[in-house]
């Protein structure tokens, strides 16, 4: 009795408090949280009818007005996405497997790549050093059809037509990813690699142990980019890949809703391959956004 | 053999284009503690990163030992360094920030563990070992910096203005600290800081440097006694020494030195120095240390010979003392006086007069002493 007693008091005392609190918050503050609570919502819904039309039977994707929340939800349209394209020539596996592998290596050769010329070009000097980050900066400023054409020369000239390198290779250029990475690297004070260089560490070493560890947020910044940019992306497989079993999945969601259009079966296959597509973003994105979140000012440095 | 020693070491960055450190030669024996000070920019920093290889030599020798150390690396010279800023490794936990080192140096785990153990109970952070940098205070860091470099046992320790960024009172008790551990390992510290205090507290001999050039080695009793210019003798001393600008009159009364306001008997023996050195008549610079003037009536002012008159223009009340900061017209004077003696206004008038013997004469022209 007395405890309950406590803890309506306490209970009470919290809410006063909250309240109070409440009261403290300015119109001005209020306004702009109900604004922004209404465009979270608003942004929110074609995530919850992705899902949601990923379980709708055949009555319910072609239902007018269409309705966000499915009625009756039912596996069926995954079933027909594995079971009777296996009878097909290519296997939808198959394209999921390919763009599963390709996206992961694009994500590392990404990573990779900017972290290192990024370490280079903020902490080092070396001949031209200037002159490359200027034409990183000046290869930002290019639309990607202007590069289409000598592109595609480039991964013919090379030999990888046809190959999984040319839905990797095109990507790991990510000049955003380097200067990105390179804003992020320039803030990290020099004693902090004097220091370890000191306490013995070679420069491989000190980029491992030391540099990449406190990137992280601009790690997970680039990774996130690289993935939505290679998951999604159909060129490679539509310019340098004309082997139906090299191509990713993207390009067959592609094919899905364009070729098939008249396709009754095909609208449930591409609601759920839909689903497919969009589930990885989602991950990824709740795995690093808080690391993302996370600046400098929180990592201890300054 | 924790000795060092500078032959004539020059350095030049390719942006300046004057010497960053000019001909810097010195001899540091084992286990001194030797302190670096100066203004902001004289090459203080640049001089601590060429002994640790953070920087090229552009001309001249350092040896570490009997080693010649120019063209080796950092991590082979042996010694450490903590930084201002710290520099812990802001990923690793304390124990992981103390232990890099020695991990780097493949040491066998249980003695690791014991050495970093150790370190952690010499610098009293045993309870943080676990803790991240930036769950800790600023003299926790610094703590941390330091066992960081004692762990490694290095044949130098090298310093660079490591309490700058703590506030006055936790700057006090770490200096303490870092005197005390230098007693306690008997390593060779080189420690650089532009805080003279600081200087004349923890060195066994100072170092005062000016735009890259040495100006002067010593212990802190003969850098503040009799410092060898007016650099020196404006740097080093809280208040800053006194200086005032007047002339040499050879009477027959006696050697006096001259202002427009008063005159004051040299003492035979400095007034030799000067006659012979022909300033009669020439214009030169007293320099005279605030607890070396006395006010009339105090207990040091039997040591004077002559006096004047002079305002109080403003009190500075400091605990211990209290400095008079006196209006001559032309010049000003800071005094030390008894806080006893508060019977001081401001724009009361007082007699006072220097310990003659006391008084340092430099050459307006070239600043240097003269006696
Ligand atoms: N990396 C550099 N490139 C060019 N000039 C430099 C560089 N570092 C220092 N200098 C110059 O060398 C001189 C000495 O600098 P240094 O950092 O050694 O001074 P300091 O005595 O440590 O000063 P502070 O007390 O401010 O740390 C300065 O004039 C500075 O402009
Ligand atoms: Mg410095």
């Amino acid at each position: 009795m007395k405890t309950l007693q406590m803890m309506t008091r306490r209970s009470g005392v919290s809410l006063a408090r909250a309240w109070r609190k409440a009261k403290a918050v300015d119109w001005f503050q209020r306004i702009t949280f109900l604004g922004l609570l209404l465009l979270a919502v608003f942004m929110a819904l074609p995530i919850i009818f992705i899902f949601n039309h990923a379980f709708k039977p055949i009555n319910e994707l072609f239902l007018y007005p269409p309705r966000f929340i499915v009625q009756e939800p039912t596996l069926e349209n995954f079933r027909d996405l594995f079971l009777k394209t296996q009878s097909l020539v290519i296997p939808f596996t198959r394209y999921l497997f390919n763009s599963l592998l390709t996206t992961s290596l694009t994500m590392i050769g990404v990573i990779g790549v900017s972290s290192m010329a990024a370490y280079a070009f903020s902490k080092h000097v070396f001949p031209g050093s200037k002159f490359f980050f200027a034409l990183t900066i000046f290869a930002l400023m290019f639309a990607p059809e202007a590069v289409a054409i000598p592109r595609y020369l480039v991964i013919a000239n090379i030999g990888i037509m046809n190959t999984y390198f040319a839905h990797i290779i095109p990507l790991i250029a990510a000049p955003t990813s380097v200067f990105l990475m390179k804003q992020f690297v320039d803030q990290i004070p020099n004693e902090l690699m004097e220091a370890a260089r000191i306490d013995g560490a070679k420069e491989w070493l000190i980029f491992f142990r030391i540099v990449m560890p406190v990137c992280t947020p601009a790690i997970a910044t680039v990774a996130i980019l690289t993935f939505q940019g290679a998951w999604s992306q159909t060129e490679t497989s539509n310019l340098y890949i004309q082997v139906e079993s090299m191509k990713t999945l993207p390009y067959y969601v592609m094919t899905l809703t364009n070729g098939l259009a008249n396709n009754v079966v095909g609208q449930g296959i591409a609601a759920a391959v839909g689903l497919i597509m969009f589930v990885p973003n989602l991950i990824i994105f709740l795995v690093s956004q808080r690391r993302v979140l996370a600046t400098m000012a929180h990592s201890g440095i300054k | 053999m924790g000795s060092v020693s500078f032959q004539h070491v020059k350095k030049q960055y390719a942006t300046e284009r004057r010497y960053s450190v000019d001909d810097f030669h010195l001899q540091v024996e084992d286990g001194e503690f030797l302190v670096l000070v100066g203004p902001s920019g004289c090459g203080k920093s640049t001089l601590l990163r060429m002994l640790a290889g953070l920087e090229d030599i552009s001309e001249g020798e350092i040896y570490i030992g009997d080693r010649m150390v120019n063209y080796v690396s950092s991590k082979d010279r042996n010694i450490a360094m903590v930084f201002q800023n710290y520099a812990l490794y802001p990923h690793m936990s304390v124990f992981e920030n103390i232990a890099f080192g020695l991990r780097l140096r493949k040491l066998p785990k249980h003695e690791l563990q014991e050495r970093v153990t150790r370190a952690a109970k010499v610098l009293e952070i045993e309870a943080l070992l676990d803790k991240l940098p930036k769950h800790m205070s600023g003299g926790q860091r610094q703590r941390v910096a330091l066992g960081r470099a004692i762990v490694r046992e290095p044949e130098v320790f090298l310093m660079d203005e490591p309490l700058s960024n703590l506030d006055a009172k936790l700057r006090v008790q770490m200096r303490e600290e870092i005197t005390k551990l230098h007693r306690k390992l008997q390593t060779t510290m080189i420690y650089v800081t532009h805080d003279q205090i600081e200087a004349m507290t923890m060195g066994t001999r100072i170092v005062v440097m000016r735009s890259g050039i040495i100006q002067q080695v010593g212990t802190p009793k003969e850098i503040y006694q009799s410092p060898k210019n007016m650099f020196v003798a404006g740097f080093i001393g809280t208040p800053p020494m006194n200086f005032i600008h007047g002339t040499i009159q050879h009477t027959s009364d006696g050697v006096f030195f001259d202002t427009r306001r008063y005159r004051l008997l040299i003492p035979a023996k400095k007034a030799k120095v000067l006659i012979d050195q022909r300033y009669h008549d020439k214009r030169i610079v007293l320099g005279v240390r605030a607890e070396k003037i006395a006010c009339k009536d105090s207990v040091d002012w039997s040591l004077t010979q002559s006096q004047f008159d002079s305002t109080v223009d403003m009190l500075e009340f400091m605990g211990s003392d209290t400095y008079l900061h006196l209006n001559n017209t032309d010049h000003s004077l800071i005094v030390r006086v008894d806080p006893l003696r508060l019977g001081f206004q401001e724009g009361d008038t007082v007699t006072v007069g220097f310990d003659m013997n006391n008084v340092h004469f430099f050459d307006p022209g070239t600043e240097e002493l003269l006696c």
